[in-house]
């Protein structure tokens, strides 16, 4: 059943803005196991000028400009998208290839996936390689590995010794300051997860999207109350980029909905712009909700 | 040739072995035989004549205000371009092959460019590793246009303009250090210095037959013209990061040289899906932007967030083709050192021909055999990071020191592919002129190309850089470099090519409103208000100045009474209260007037006032005559000069009041004489006349506006009357009749007098009638705002009555004068403030939005 998502963000600035230039990452892309059935985009103040494209990563991306004079900016996005494709990780491929095997094949094919897959192996603006992280991952990375079955430990681990908690890391915050606070929220989990296995050698790129909530037993959902979510992709060869998050020690379900994916968080923030104005504060709101749709 | 000390100067001449000299032959033999005549005319010239010479090319670079701005000197003054008077000479044939690699050179890079922001089949064939290029800053991914590329209707991207810098090895043969893509910086300085060694050595640059400089810059133009593809005449503008960057001086001299807008990024809004320039009261549409900001800082929106040299939207703008950045953004990426080790082989692969100019010997780190050879070899090689980053610079292995190569043997290990080393060369020689004769430097040529129709175009010769001292073989205008104009000599006439004549249909002329940014217009005006502060402030500093030199000493009641009213109007006049309202400092005056001379940092005095028409004329010196450089250079310095302790401070100063003045009456000179009347120099006269006028009335308010006895009174008048320039006519006109009415006449209401209030009104009245409207359609029969304030000031002063404010009142004042000056002096401020806010486009501050977790 094909899962519907209504993202909608509100700014409400305390004094007119001249003009707002806006990037939106909010368009839910095709990916494996994937299929996006339709996506609407609206802007309140319509923008004067809106551009669609396709990023570097294939990420669908909307630009807009709204060049009055505002002191309001709503972005809403619906989506409906089809997760129920996804296929499920088998006991044999846990086990094969190993991670040392793919380490070895990412340095050296030629094939135009594992090429691709490589560009995300290097460090990247908010994922430097450190040492710290590297120390952290070797333990799960015995020599002869099956690189999902290590993917799967670390994971677990992350899980384990990374408190879920807001408030407390910014987007300034490295995997070596997550590792340090043990404590963070999704985009950390995955920012530490991606370090740890390209420190490895590895290829891992970070995806952006929801997350369905189930409410407690006997209750209704609350409106608003699922939301924007990132996770992490590893690349396996012979078996392309598998989904894990870690903030949930899981691999992907029919569950999560992605959006984009990039090398961190910078290439793919959902909604980013510039303004001009005197104002001194804004007040975002924002509301996700995931639900099942016919 | 003459046998006088001048045979020395050239027998003198040892370069050091080991290395290719570009003016003697290594075996002994001299001069080598392209430079025979330019060798013979130097030799006649004799050392000390280059010695004048010298100092003749440093005075013509300082009267065209030539700068260069090392990092850290955050001060557009900038130091002063360093130019060598010795020319090197190249023969025809040795730049024909250099010419010829340095145009194939381009036209790889520039398919190199094309495939790495489109099909990246370079990086699929591994003919250059992935991490050479994704791992590197300048690889921007924003600029991507494979993805528009593959869906057709989209250009790949160009390399518009290209240069290198080129360094001979021990047998002369030119090899490229370094490739510059992305906002090639030079060319500019290049022109200028053959402009100043042409003039300097008119008949030897005559007879050398040696190829000009100039058509380089028409194809430039040409290349820009044709870089907007959907346009027959595109608007076309240089965007510079502001006149306290590097190479601002060149960023202006281009402009007004090709003809462009200078703007900066302010300057510039993305509206409607389109690039628009702010000019005077409306946007200007903007097709093709010649850009001197780094790739990275021109947006915020997609590139660096905080950057405030750029534009939002403006990736977006190329990205839809509606805008050509010239070179496109992100073409950073092919500078870097680690290209020079692929080169060849893509050169083979992609043009099937081997390098006709080689590449410096590159390793790269990332090649598990390259990094072995290099970290075994370590103090033989120029260590380079393959992106210029902070705190990562080129380290010359032989210099390092135990601890800092075991450091820099882990960083490569750490990240191989992160690094490259160079083998070095022995840079040839040239040799420079010095206090001492002839000295051998080691030197690189920046050679400059630029695109012509499938192909490039080469600037004969470029820049020449030499190193500072006869050991240095690190050369960069950052680390002291001299420059030196490069001669190529013509094999056969040259054939002249018009740039100006052409026998085409008329061309129509460019709106002068819409080629002038907002931003310069306000420059010019507060230029305008800036001089003539200065100069009034001159003025009445030598008034005060004759009065204490007349009066110091208490023996004269009225003298005494007369110098305090002066100082007291000094402070109104300047606004730089409490000053001599405070008693004390009329006692002793010299510290509070020294202070109202040198303090840049307090608003009111002379220095502040000249900082910041410096600080103005900087921001629009595309728009000014090139003589201005020449007038106000050392005005500034003039002034600072005065802090350090001299013996006699109140004659010093003086003496720099007197040349302050001759700069600045030069200025105005210029101003009147040597600028059309477009809408810029309208502002420009505005403020000048709005701050005279304000002047003059606050001036008269604080000397007149009471009664004093008549000996202080005539004294007072005569002080007024030569503070505003009137002395002179006023005794003609009036014999010695000291009356305050007749001079109120006479400063007040005299239309043919230049320096009355009603002079300065009814010009002010022509130029803001001149100024552009800022809306078009606004029915131009009603009075703007300015008109409306100017208006009303100027029918106040019609219908003033001079005789009754020339009265006192009962209390000693004169209560008309008074009160009919103070409603003159806040009309016209607040005109000048109506100006500003009508013409001035005011952005807001930029901020960000998003970026939530």
């Amino acid at each position: 059943m094909p899962l519907r998502i209504i993202h909608r963000t509100e700014y409400l600035y305390d004094s007119s803005v001249s003009a707002s230039y806006g990037q939106l990452y909010l368009l839910p892309r095709e990916a494996a196991g994937q299929q996006v059935l339709g996506s609407q985009l609206l802007i309140d103040p319509t923008p004067d000028s809106y551009n669609e494209f396709l990023d570097f990563y294939g990420n669908r991306v909307a630009n807009f400009s709204v060049a009055k004079s505002h002191a309001m900016l709503t972005i809403t996005t619906t989506s409906r998208v089809d997760v129920s494709g996804r296929s499920v990780i088998s006991e044999q491929q846990f086990l094969r290839p190993s991670w040392n095997d793919t380490v070895d094949i990412l340095n050296v094919s030629a094939d135009d996936a594992v090429l691709d897959a490589r560009g995300f192996s290097f460090e990247s603006p908010l994922v430097p390689m450190s040492s710290a992280t590297r120390d952290y991952a070797e333990e799960s990375f015995r020599p002869g590995r099956g690189l999902l079955e290590a993917v799967s430990e670390l994971t677990g681990r992350i899980f384990t010794d990374i408190a879920y908690k807001t408030g407390v890391t910014s987007l300034d915050t490295s995997p070596d300051d997550v590792l340090a606070l043990r404590q963070g929220v999704c985009q950390d989990f995955a920012h530490l997860q991606i370090a740890c296995l390209r420190s490895m050698g590895l290829a891992a790129r970070y995806v952006s999207g929801y997350l369905e909530t189930l409410p407690p037993p006997g209750q209704t959902k609350l409106q608003g109350a699922d939301a924007s979510h990132a996770w992490v992709s590893v690349f396996v060869p012979g078996l392309g980029w598998v989904d894990v998050d870690p903030t949930n020690n899981c691999f992907v379900s029919g569950r999560h909905i992605c959006t984009a994916w990039g090398r961190d968080y910078a290439d793919v923030s959902p909604v980013k712009g510039v303004i001009f104005t005197d104002a001194k504060s804004n007040t975002m709101t924002v509301s996700v909700d995931v639900s099942h749709t016919l | 040739m003459t046998v006088t000390n001048s045979t020395n100067l050239l027998s003198d001449y040892r370069p050091p072995d080991g290395a290719f000299d570009e003016f003697v032959r290594s075996d002994g033999g001299g001069p080598r035989s392209h430079w025979a005549h330019v060798g013979t005319a130097l030799a006649e010239l004799g050392h000390r004549e280059l010695l004048e010479r010298q100092h003749e090319v440093d005075r013509q670079l300082d009267a065209d205000g030539v700068t260069y701005n090392a990092f850290g000197n955050a001060d557009p003054r900038g130091r002063r371009w360093a130019l060598d008077p010795l020319p090197v000479v190249l023969d025809s044939k040795d730049w024909a092959a250099i010419e010829s690699g340095v145009i194939q050179r381009a036209e790889l890079l520039a398919l190199v460019l094309a495939d790495l922001y489109g099909p990246r089949d370079l990086l699929r064939r591994k003919l250059i590793p992935l991490e050479v290029v994704l791992g590197h800053p300048g690889f921007l991914r924003p600029c991507d246009q494979s993805a528009a590329l593959a869906k057709g209707g989209m250009a790949p991207a160009s390399l518009t303009t290209y240069a290198v810098d080129i360094g001979r090895d021990v047998d002369g043969v030119p090899v490229a250090l370094s490739d510059r893509a992305q906002a090639p910086s030079g060319a500019g300085y290049a022109l200028e210095n053959r402009l100043v060694i042409s003039r300097v050595f008119p008949s030897m640059y005559r007879d050398a037959q040696v190829h000009r400089v100039a058509p380089f810059f028409r194809a430039l133009r040409r290349a820009l013209q044709k870089a907007a593809p959907h346009k027959s005449d595109p608007r076309i503008v240089v965007m510079s990061p502001g006149p306290w960057s590097e190479t601002a001086f060149e960023h202006a001299y281009l402009a007004s040289y090709l003809g462009y807008p200078l703007v900066e990024g302010g300057d510039l809004t993305v509206q409607g899906g389109s690039v628009w320039m702010r000019s005077l009261g409306r946007l200007e549409p903007v097709d093709v932007i010649l850009r001197r900001v780094d790739d990275w800082y021109c947006d915020p929106l997609e590139l660096k967030p905080d950057s405030r040299l750029g534009v939002p939207g403006l990736v977006d703008a190329a990205r839809r083709g509606v805008v050509s950045i010239v070179n496109p953004l992100g073409s950073g990426v092919i500078e870097s050192p680690a290209m020079l080790a692929f080169l060849p082989a893509i050169a083979e692969h992609l043009l099937g021909q081997p390098l006709r100019l080689p590449s410096v010997e590159t390793f790269w780190c990332g090649d598990p055999k390259s990094c072995q050879h290099v970290l075994s070899h370590l103090n033989d090689l120029v260590m380079k990071p393959i992106a210029r980053q902070a705190g990562t610079s080129t380290l010359l292995g032989w210099q390092l020191s135990t601890s800092s190569r075991a450091e820099l043997t882990a960083r490569i290990q750490a990240e191989p592919w992160q690094w490259t080393a160079q083998v070095p060369l022995a840079l040839a020689t040239t040799p420079t002129l010095t206090p001492d004769g002839f000295e051998s430097r080691r030197s690189v040529l920046r050679a400059f190309a630029v695109v012509q129709g499938n192909s490039y175009t080469v600037m004969p010769g470029g820049l020449l850089r030499v190193a500072p001292t006869l050991e240095s073989s690190l050369i960069s205008n950052q680390s002291g470099a001299l420059t030196k104009d490069a001669w190529v000599l013509a094999s056969e006439p040259e054939q002249l090519s018009g740039f100006w004549l052409n026998n085409g249909p008329v061309v129509e002329a460019v709106d002068p409103v819409g080629s002038m940014p907002s931003r310069a217009a306000e420059n010019l005006f507060w230029l305008g208000r800036y001089a003539e502060r200065a100069e009034g402030i001159v003025r009445l500093l030598r008034v005060v100045a004759d009065r204490r030199n007349d009066f110091s000493n208490d023996a004269n009641p009225a003298g005494s009474k007369c110098l305090e009213l002066l100082l007291r109007a000094l402070t109104s006049v300047t606004t730089t209260y409490p000053g001599f309202n405070d008693t004390d400092k009329v006692e002793l005056p010299g510290d509070e007037l020294f202070s109202l001379i040198v303090d840049v940092d307090r608003t009111g005095t002379l220095a502040h006032a000249v900082r910041h028409l410096l600080d103005a004329a900087y921001a629009v010196r595309d728009q000014l005559s090139s003589d201005t450089w020449l007038v106000i250079g050392n005005l500034d310095r003039e002034i600072l000069e005065l802090r350090v302790p001299h013996v006699d401070r109140q004659g010093a100063a003086q003496n720099s009041l007197g040349r302050a003045m001759q700069s600045l009456l030069a200025l105005a000179g210029l101003a009147g004489e040597s600028m059309v009347r477009d809408p810029g120099w309208h502002f420009m006269d505005a403020g000048r006349r709005l701050e005279r006028a304000i002047q003059l009335t606050a001036l008269l308010r604080a000397t007149l506006g009471s009664e004093n006895d008549r000996a202080t009174d005539s004294l007072l008048i005569e002080s007024v009357l030569t503070t505003a320039e009137s002395i002179i006519t006023y005794r003609r006109r009036y014999r010695s009749q000291a009356q305050v009415q007749t001079a109120l006449d006479l400063l007040l209401l005299d239309r043919g007098n230049p320096r009355s209030l009603v002079f300065q009104l009814e010009r002010l009245q022509v130029s803001i009638a001149n100024l552009p409207r800022k809306t078009e359609g606004t029915a131009t029969d009603r009075l703007s705002a300015e008109e409306r304030l100017v208006l009303e000031a100027a029918t106040s002063l019609q219908l003033a009555d001079t005789a009754a404010m020339a009265a006192a009142g009962a209390t000693g004042d004169r209560p008309e004068l008074d009160a009919f000056l103070d409603r003159l002096h806040i009309l016209l401020r607040r005109a000048a403030d109506a100006i500003d806010a009508e013409h001035f486009a005011r952005q807001l501050p930029q901020q960000h939005f998003g970026n939530m977790r």
